[in-house]
């Protein structure tokens, strides 16, 4: 008893002195009272500690040293993060007000931030501009939905910083749990990643107030916690997502046709520049059935070029045959591609060689920047791993969208893996993180850099 | 913020490197030599023990040796400690600071009988 009241005791000493020496202290009170029994030497015992304390107590403050007080706080390992304690003295009135603004502001920041992925991920999924058609192409049947609860779809109101209510949430997480039981490639970590939605909501872990962008994110968070997966997501969509879509009617195809016509298949710029590169601008990979004739003429004609420059700096991705079938011109032999959205078939090679063409052996760059998404960095991605091209620019966007997509509601949806492609190269792809330049410029300094680089590559040939 | 400093040596400080000088001690021990060695008036308390000696490995007077257990006491680890040359000598020259000081005492016969 006495001994858990000096311990309580010894935490008036700032914490630097309780770290190295309060085990020490309390042992040496320990020994104190076992050589001082009977009630005048216990007396006596306790009248020099608080007599110490009130001695050694203002001491230890008035001396604490911030030179020395920079510690370890953790041993180091390989990979993980190391913190430093820089001063863990009471910090000055000024500082906590400071403190406490900066984290107010930080907190909230961070709820607006949140809400911002949320919606930008329900945005994502359906792919944006001109896409638009194209992207229900690689959902395939995919937004059949599912889990649906037709009632409650109507009566969730669009504005994006209302609070949830109860039944919505329920509504998502019953959702949620159907589909990942219905859907996702492991079903032993479906049940547990179901399970521990439930066990979440059971502890009240959901019941702050929170907007739907939050919401989404606070449930993806949990189940990666059971499992991280980058490809599994629950997503909010500010504006309410399609009842039911069943793939592209002959409407959307011919409006896609005269879209893609317009606009060249998105093959912006295709042309040669001074020293003999190949300069291939291309905002998308659009469906090959559509476009794959365009592709081949664009390819064609940069085909006695000595280096190719990729510019996917707008690319906001499209058809993973495409990018495949682009691909296929930069190697002399089959190449195992790797696509996150598809199992690996016989289909995961490229074409190569394409007959005639003479660009398998021709130095390549690609230009990035945070606004190339999914195929687009689809082709960042397998073209670095492979090191076939030199990517220059910024880290891509992080758009993998490798699952399929299913829908919880007006406002709610999750993207679901639903394969288990072969990733060859022993490392996370993009989803999320983006793919990494080789050099890293700005993008409206990519085209120059990369001019510059090919340049004095063929100068040293 | 203020270095501690140890000059002049405060008299805890003074008497731990005494304890220390024929043996290396752990805290619970020094303080027990501490008290014996000044009949019973000084009882270092574990706020002003540690951090005096915290002060002076910092100031490299004394030095941590391996932990060991004391077999006369319960089993525990305990932390030892050993006076360092440099300890040693700012032992003895605190010593004579004070032999110093007493001199003119002695000399002008306050203190009774002549043993400082």
């Amino acid at each position: 008893m006495s001994e858990k009241i000096y311990a309580l005791l010894l935490r008036l000493f700032p914490s630097r002195f309780r770290e190295s020496y309060g085990e020490d202290a309390l042992q040496l009170f320990r020994d104190r009272a076992r050589d001082e029994k009977g009630f005048f030497p216990s007396l006596r015992l306790w009248l020099d500690l608080l007599y110490d304390l009130a001695i050694s107590v203002p001491r230890e403050y008035v001396y604490a040293r911030p030179a020395l007080v920079g510690a370890f706080a953790g041993q180091r390992m390989d990979g993980s993060p190391t913190f430093f304690l820089l001063e863990n003295e009471s910090p000055r009135p000024g500082a906590l007000l400071f403190g406490g603004v900066l984290s107010l502001a930080v907190v909230g920041a961070f709820s607006l931030a949140m809400t911002y992925v949320g919606n930008y991920a329900g945005a994502g999924i359906k792919v944006s501009g001109q896409l638009q058609v194209s992207s229900r192409f690689h959902q395939k049947q995919a937004l059949q939905p599912k889990a649906e609860d037709e009632s409650g779809a109507t009566h969730r109101p669009a504005e994006k910083d209302v609070n949830l209510d109860a039944a919505e949430r329920r509504r998502v997480i019953d959702g949620a749990v159907v589909n990942l039981k219905e859907h996702y490639v492991y079903p032993d970590v479906a049940q547990k990643m179901a399970d521990a939605l439930v066990a979440h909501e059971k502890r009240g872990d959901d019941d702050a107030p929170m907007d739907g962008g939050t919401f989404a994110a606070l449930l993806t968070r949990q189940m990666r916690e059971v499992s991280p997966d980058r490809h599994l997501a629950l997503v909010y969509s500010d504006t309410p997502l399609p009842q039911h879509a069943t793939g592209p009617t002959p409407e959307d195809l011919a409006h896609y046709r005269e879209a893609m016509k317009a606009e060249n298949c998105t093959f912006e710029k295709v042309e040669m520049l001074a020293g003999n590169i190949g300069y291939l601008k291309l905002n998308s990979f659009p469906d090959v059935s559509v476009c794959g004739q365009t592709a081949t003429a664009a390819m064609a004609s940069l085909n006695q070029a000595d280096a190719m420059i990729f510019d996917l700096r707008g690319n906001g991705g499209g058809e993973p045959e495409m990018v495949a079938l682009m691909a296929s011109y930069l190697f002399d032999h089959p190449e195992y591609w790797y696509n996150p959205r598809e199992n690996t078939t016989q289909h995961s090679w490229t074409r190569s060689p394409v007959p005639g063409n003479r660009l398998a052996d021709k130095p390549v760059y690609v230009l990035t920047s945070a606004r190339t998404f999914s195929g687009g960095e689809q082709f960042c991605y397998d073209l670095k791993m492979l090191k076939r091209a030199t990517l220059v620019g910024e880290t891509t966007g992080g758009a993998a969208h490798s699952g399929v997509f299913h829908r919880i509601d007006d406002h709610f949806g999750m993207g679901i893996p639903e394969t288990k492609p072969i990733n060859p190269f022993g490392k996370p792809d993009w989803a999320e993180t983006g793919v990494d330049p080789d050099i890293k410029v700005k993008a409206a300094d990519a085209l120059e850099t990369a001019k510059k680089l090919a340049e004095s590559k063929l100068r040293k040939k | 913020m203020p270095k501690r400093k140890l000059d002049p040596l405060p008299s805890a400080a003074f008497q731990i490197l005494l304890s220390l000088a024929g043996e290396d001690l752990h805290g619970y021990a020094i303080m027990r030599q501490v008290a014996e060695q000044t009949d019973g008036r000084m009882r270092l308390g574990p706020g002003t023990l540690y951090s005096s000696i915290q002060t002076l490995l910092e100031e490299n007077f004394i030095e941590e040796v391996d932990a060991r257990e004391d077999e006369k006491l319960s089993h525990e680890r305990r932390r030892y400690y050993r006076l360092t040359s440099a300890g040693r000598k700012v032992a003895r020259s605190e010593a004579e600071r004070l032999a110093d000081l007493l001199r003119p005492a002695r000399t002008k016969k306050i203190l009774r009988g002549d043993y400082v």
